[in-house]
């Protein structure tokens, strides 16, 4: 299996499966965009340059040695914890959330970053932890998941931070955490839940579930963006209306139809065979995923693959899942598709750490 | 270091857990995609057509009302265009600057300019249109029209409003149109399976039905039916494409067998008395003239009209929107004593050489009680011949004493008495015609022999509309052939319905117009005032409707000084003879004499019906 490409003086170190796969899928999620957004070329040209810029960073980021990521993966998280400070102070307000930092040419999404540097931080952290991992070690992990969870969630950024959040229990489920810990910690939130659902959730995330468990209740409130999705996907059928002639997405009845909802989009121009499609591409890559995490160098590197993978999954599942009626509402874009430059650099820059850890052979195993 | 033992089983365990994970990740993607294909594929009909009901809007299109003509083909209603400038507001950027270029060629007042101001914005975003000014003067229109290219998206739409050509002739005949409640409007509309939706009008007024006479009883068939444009829309509910126009069916004209000649002498010559006149072609069953008076405009009705006018009308005295013709109850008096002789006859109570004394009253055996002529005096020897034409009370009393009641009632039914004797009338009242049960059941009295007798006079509980009357006298005038009567001539509706009789001949029945004619052409005859005003040979028989029933001239003398105290004047009449064309009704409200009162009224129509 050819790992890199060769040149006469230098070697690029390159996934070819991940990358055409990868670069199918933006480009495809070009074209998409360019319908949901009604033909906006702007828009398309914008999502152009950073799909161009994401590869470069992805292969960039293929680069360095897994060592170098692992021996810089708590600066990584300080700089990305400080970004988020930084936010917090001179973030940009937009309705209500202050999640953005603006950096002059581009504004970032500061938890995107923190999406990444949170599983790689406790890779490096767990990867040399005997089996199964210690209660110490355990609590430890989970406090900094907790706190980096409510960085997030305090933006406020529910989806994202839930995203964050299973991230750090990915790698810490990964690593070893032991089945007497998971059980117990399963009783105790079922019992702490309705402590949850009083003090914790605000009035509008209430309603967001509330409206999920019963979408009838209000069409034209909450659950307009339910139901005019399911009327997308539902009126595209088996093969589609065809490109540009969804009339969900073209005449505005599909809410957030560029960003979370453009599944919705696709599903109404090019129907079930379409999304078959679509998603056959996303699998392949999981799939992918989970082959080159079978074969990693060492336990780091799983590690990483494991958890970087696992976002890249959760992030379709709650995206799908929402679009389709089947999760609440809560902003989540569809990875490489969706409009908006954080979320979409942040894949970029998940997978090119991937493809480093996957490519990279130690040379002595000692 | 770690041991080889302990890295196995990390690795080991490593891979465990992945599987878990990805394995639910598989489950829940299954699950995805299963629910996918349930929404695009199982339901998808109910999807598809959600999503079209989303982006499109039906607007509905008004048709246009037909036209009613009289039966030479004259226009009576017609929808009359105005004009009205119209703007789209969507295309036009800046409404100030196109407002004052405009305001250079038409005048726009201040209350128009702040109404086009006011939903300028609002009709923009929705894509709608929007009236700038109303019913353009022809001025203003070809000014307009010469520099229309200025305005391109300006232009000049026609509506309309109902126009009767003879507002006051034909208030209740032909009646008006008004509003429509929300309930008539959704009946209507369910008939064509709509519902109530934004609506494109071709009239000023909008939506329209139907309220009174023709306009009502024809509403289904003048109406129309609406059309129906189809309309791409956004989310924010703005008119994109049309999508689909079908196009509305413009209302039937209705042809109308009124004579809007005749129409007018009988107004001219009720000159706003109280009363009513109708007119029938005896062939056919056909009402050609129709009217109560007082009148009132239609149109004022229809197009608008100030609260204090319309307050005027509805608290005058005379009250002019009571339909005297067919709503208003008269007893029939004396015009009954042509249809109680031939009851006489086909009994075989009398014939026509049958005298009796008259005295001048008649004393009902039972009780001795005495019922007066008009006469005192009386006529003398009176035969059924010489009854009709001095309308000898008398004789009549005397026959309806020898009648059975039941089968009194059951002949006079057949003239149309008690009944609905009109296709196409708006609410017509059936008059009453008396029965023993009838009284016990409403007045707590038993049936009395002086009962019949009265009836035998027309007096009494019996009463009619002129529109019965003017049936009754077709009915006379044909020989007991009958037609229902109506405002629009339908062949295949009209059957001649006979009298059945046994003992009644031709000869009998022109015997009867005989004895009809002397009422005017005879020396001693009731209406024999009239035979100056007539051009051709008429049959009549006149009635007096006694209000208050006194026992002298004197106490008529007292009573009518009070006009509402004073008798109706009636009459029927057909002609010409001795092949009569038309009948006719005419009821004077406290006119006092049938012959010299209402006669005139009846000659007139008639002279202008007959002499074309």
């Amino acid at each position: 299996m050819r790992k890199k490409l060769e040149f006469k003086n230098f070697s690029i170190y390159f996934d070819q499966y991940l990358f055409i796969s990868i670069t199918l899928v933006s480009v495809m999620g070009l074209f998409f965009l360019y319908s949901a957004s009604q033909g906006n070329l702007n828009t398309v040209i914008k999502q152009s340059i950073y799909v161009g810029f994401g590869l470069v960073i992805m292969l960039i980021l293929s680069q360095p040695d897994p060592d170098f990521y692992k021996i810089f993966s708590s600066l990584f998280l300080l700089i990305a914890i400080s970004l988020m400070f930084a936010t917090m102070i001179f973030g940009k307000e937009i309705n209500g959330a202050k999640r953005w930092l603006n950096l002059g040419f581009f504004t970032l999404q500061t938890s995107e970053l923190i999406k990444i540097a949170l599983p790689i931080f406790l890779a490096s952290y767990l990867y040399n932890k005997k089996l199964p991992i210690s209660l110490r070690h355990t609590l430890q992990t989970l406090l900094l998941i907790c706190f980096i969870f409510y960085l997030v969630y305090s933006q406020p950024d529910l989806g994202t931070g839930l995203v964050v959040f299973m991230a750090g229990i990915y790698i810490l489920f990964l690593a070893g955490l032991s089945w007497k810990f998971i059980l117990t910690s399963f009783g105790f939130i079922i019992l702490s839940t309705p402590f949850i659902w009083n003090s914790f959730l605000e009035p509008f995330q209430r309603q967001r579930i509330l409206t999920f468990i019963n979408p009838s209740n209000d069409p034209y409130g909450s659950a307009w963006n339910i139901t005019q999705s399911k009327i997308a996907i539902g009126s595209g059928g088996m093969s589609g209306k065809g490109y540009l002639d969804g009339s969900q997405a073209n005449l505005n009845f599909l809410p957030e139809a560029e960003t979370d909802f453009i599944f919705a989009v696709i599903a109404e121009e090019f129907g079930f065979l379409g999304i078959c499609i679509l998603l056959s591409f996303f699998f392949f890559i999981l799939l992918r995923c989970i082959y080159l995490a079978f074969n990693a160098r060492d336990r780091f590197c799983r590690l990483t693959i494991g958890g970087l993978s696992l976002i890249f999954a959760s992030t379709l599942f709650i995206n799908i899942g929402m679009v389709v009626g089947i999760m609440p509402v809560v902003g989540m874009p569809m990875p490489f598709i969706s409009k908006g430059g954080s979320s979409l650099l942040s894949f970029y820059i998940a997978f090119g750490i991937i493809i480093s850890m996957a490519t990279h052979k130690k040379l002595m195993q000692k | 270091m770690i041991d080889l033992d302990q890295r196995y089983k990390e690795k080991k365990s490593f891979f465990n857990r992945l599987i878990i994970v990805y394995s639910f990740f598989g489950i829940a993607f299954a699950f995805f995609l299963y629910r996918t294909y349930s929404i695009q594929v199982s339901e998808y009909t109910e999807y598809e057509t959600a999503a079209l009901e989303n982006k499109t809007k039906e607007v509905l299109v008004q048709p246009i009302r037909g036209i009613i003509y009289d039966r030479s083909g004259k226009i009576i209603v017609n929808n009359v265009p105005t004009y009205d400038l119209i703007i789209k507001p969507s295309q036009i950027k800046n409404i100030d600057s196109f407002l004052s270029d405009l305001s250079l060629i038409i005048d726009l007042n201040s209350n128009e300019l702040d109404y086009v101001k006011e939903n300028f914005d609002l009709k923009a975003s929705y894509n709608r249109e929007l009236v700038v000014k109303k019913n353009l003067s022809e001025i203003e229109t070809a000014k307009f029209e010469v520099r229309s290219y200025k305005f391109p998206h300006a232009f000049i739409d026609v509506r309309y409003s109902r126009y009767n050509n003879y507002p006051k002739l034909f208030s209740h005949a032909i009646g008006y149109v008004g509003g429509v409640s929300n309930d008539e409007l959704t009946n209507i509309l369910s008939n064509q399976n709509l519902q109530q939706i934004e609506t494109i009008f071709k009239y000023s007024n909008g939506f329209q039905i139907g309220k009174t006479g023709i306009e009502n009883t024809y509403d289904n068939l003048l109406r129309g039916k609406f059309g129906k444009k189809t309309y791409e829309v956004d989310a924010r509910g703005r008119l994109l494409d049309e999508m689909q126009f079908i196009k509305p069916i413009d209302g039937k004209n209705i042809f109308t067998t009124l004579d809007i000649d005749a129409q007018k002498v009988a107004y001219d010559q009720m000159d706003n008395r109280r009363g009513a006149v109708v007119a029938i072609e005896i062939d056919t069953g056909s009402i050609v003239t129709y009217l109560s008076t007082p009148s009132f405009s239609t149109n004022a009705i229809s197009n608008g009209i100030s609260s204090s006018a319309f307050n005027a009308l509805i608290k005058d005295n005379n009250k002019p929107f009571f339909d005297r013709a067919s709503q208003g109850r008269y007893s029939p008096a004396s015009t009954i004593k042509p249809a109680i002789g031939l009851f006489g006859l086909e009994n075989n109570i009398i014939d026509w050489n049958f005298t009796i004394d008259d005295p001048g009253y008649f004393i009902l055996p039972e009780d001795q009680r005495v019922y007066r002529g008009w006469r005192e005096g009386g006529h003398g020897k009176v035969n059924l011949n010489k009854a009709i034409i001095v309308s000898s009370n008398t004789f009549f009393f005397s026959l309806a004493y020898q009648s059975d009641i039941y089968k009194l009632i059951d002949y006079l039914s057949k003239f149309g008495f008690g009944a609905n004797v009109c296709v196409d009338c708006f609410n017509p009242d059936k008059g009453l015609l008396p029965t023993p049960e009838w009284k016990i059941n409403n007045l707590n009295f038993g049936w009395f022999k002086g009962d019949t007798v009265n009836l035998g006079v027309g007096q009494g509980y019996l009463s009619t509309t002129p529109l019965q009357l003017a049936y009754y006298s077709s009915i006379l005038a044909n020989m007991g052939k009958s037609n229902k009567l109506s405002f629009v001539y339908d062949k295949n509706e009209k059957k001649n319905t006979y009298i059945q009789s046994e003992n009644i001949s031709n000869l009998d029945w022109k015997k009867l117009h005989h004895s009809m004619i002397g009422v005017i052409e005879s020396p001693i005859g009731t209406a024999k005032r009239l035979q100056e005003l007539k051009k051709f040979t008429v049959a009549a028989k006149s009635g007096t409707v006694e209000l208050v029933s006194t026992e002298t001239k004197e106490d008529y003398k007292i009573i009518r000084e009070n006009e509402g105290n004073r008798d109706h004047a009636i009459i029927i009449a057909f002609g010409p003879m001795p092949n009569p064309k038309y009948a006719v009704s005419v009821v004077i409200e406290n006119g006092e004499s049938g012959g010299s009162v209402a006669g005139p009224v009846a000659i007139a129509v008639l002279n202008s019906l007959i002499d074309r």
